[in-house]
């Protein structure tokens, strides 16, 4: 997985010492009062938050809500957290599949016209136009799984979360996770192949 | 296509997704900010007023400024009764001073005849 916190360059006017502390210490520092922290987590944990709300709902006015909503929820949460205990990265998580799972029940189907935009311009128009429908596609497949298996898969797949932090997510044993990850990765298989034509695998 | 090869154009589907990462837009990024500069400056409020210490606590309980005039004017009545207390009332001061004490047992109903057989 890439590490969000190798990159200080990415999180925008905070002190590079700040970047170097862990995300407990992060938080603990926000709740003493200090803004500059709030800065980095945002930087470190909200593009995490938004990419899994994003894959869940395949919508990104929606995604966002979610994602603001979740770091409001650890704002708030700050002063009671205890270091140690679990990662903050994990509890995120948490409180955002869980605001996805509020936002499916209230509104269906999903929105595919939402899903992310390809961002290399240098792509020719034939490659952006496929890149965008095998994109559509994962997305339109991901939408068709379970709900769990479509978290176990976005969590293991995409976000590339090890096995017994998806296990910390979701509340279930890592043989649990295994097991919807590899049902989640089959379903999801198995529809791509009634789809290939579209995909254009065997051109590219 | 046997399900291995669909195995592996699902890891290439998913290397793509992993490989647009993306990032907060900035109008996002403001509102968390927002958010989170709400709630510090809320926690930081509670410990930037001074702490109630006991004397503010006793004045609050006897009724704030308008039970302290109160006091203030029920402490001045007494203090200047002690010093020029109206006509009917006993001078407080012969009270604390009085020489004669026997009338005081005597009030009491108890027969203070021995006393008198001891001079």
């Amino acid at each position: 997985m890439e590490d969000l916190t190798s990159h200080p360059q990415d999180v925008r006017g905070v002190d590079f010492a700040a970047n170097d502390l862990s995300d407990d210490a992060l938080l603990r520092r926000f709740a003493d009062g200090d803004a500059g922290a709030a800065r980095v987590l945002t930087d470190r944990l909200g593009p995490r938050s938004f990419s899994v709300a994003l894959r869940m709902l395949g919508n990104r006015a929606e995604a966002e809500d979610v994602t603001q909503d979740a770091m409001m929820r650890l704002w708030q949460m700050a002063p009671d957290w205890v270091p140690g205990t679990a990662k903050v990265s994990t509890w995120l998580y948490r409180v955002t599949l869980n605001l996805c799972v509020d936002i499916r029940r209230k509104k269906r189907p999903d929105r595919l016209s939402d899903v992310p935009e390809p961002e290399d311009g240098k792509a020719s128009v034939v490659d952006r136009l496929q890149d965008e429908a095998r994109k559509d596609a994962l997305q339109l497949a991901l939408s068709e799984l379970p709900e769990r298996q479509r978290q176990a898969v976005v969590l293991r797949h995409i976000e590339e979360l090890p096995n017994p932090e998806i296990a910390g997510v979701m509340g279930i044993s890592v043989e649990a996770v295994e097991s919807l990850t590899a049902r989640g990765k089959r379903s999801l298989a198995a529809i791509l192949a009634d789809r290939r034509d579209e995909l254009g695998y065997d051109n590219g | 296509m046997t399900m291995a090869d669909e195995d592996l154009k699902l890891d290439h589907l998913f290397a793509d997704a992993r490989r647009d990462r993306l990032t907060l837009a900035d109008d996002l990024v403001v509102r968390i900010q927002t958010d989170a500069e709400a709630i510090r400056l809320e926690r930081l409020a509670p410990t930037a007023r001074p702490k109630r210490g006991a004397w503010t606590r006793l004045f609050e309980t006897i009724g704030g400024w308008q039970g302290f005039g109160g006091l203030v004017a029920a402490s001045a009545a007494g203090v200047w009764i002690g010093f020029a207390a109206p006509t009917f009332l006993p001078d407080p001061a012969n009270l604390l001073t009085a020489q004669d004490t026997s009338y005081l047992v005597a009030d009491l109903g108890f027969d203070t005849s021995f006393l008198e057989n001891t001079e």
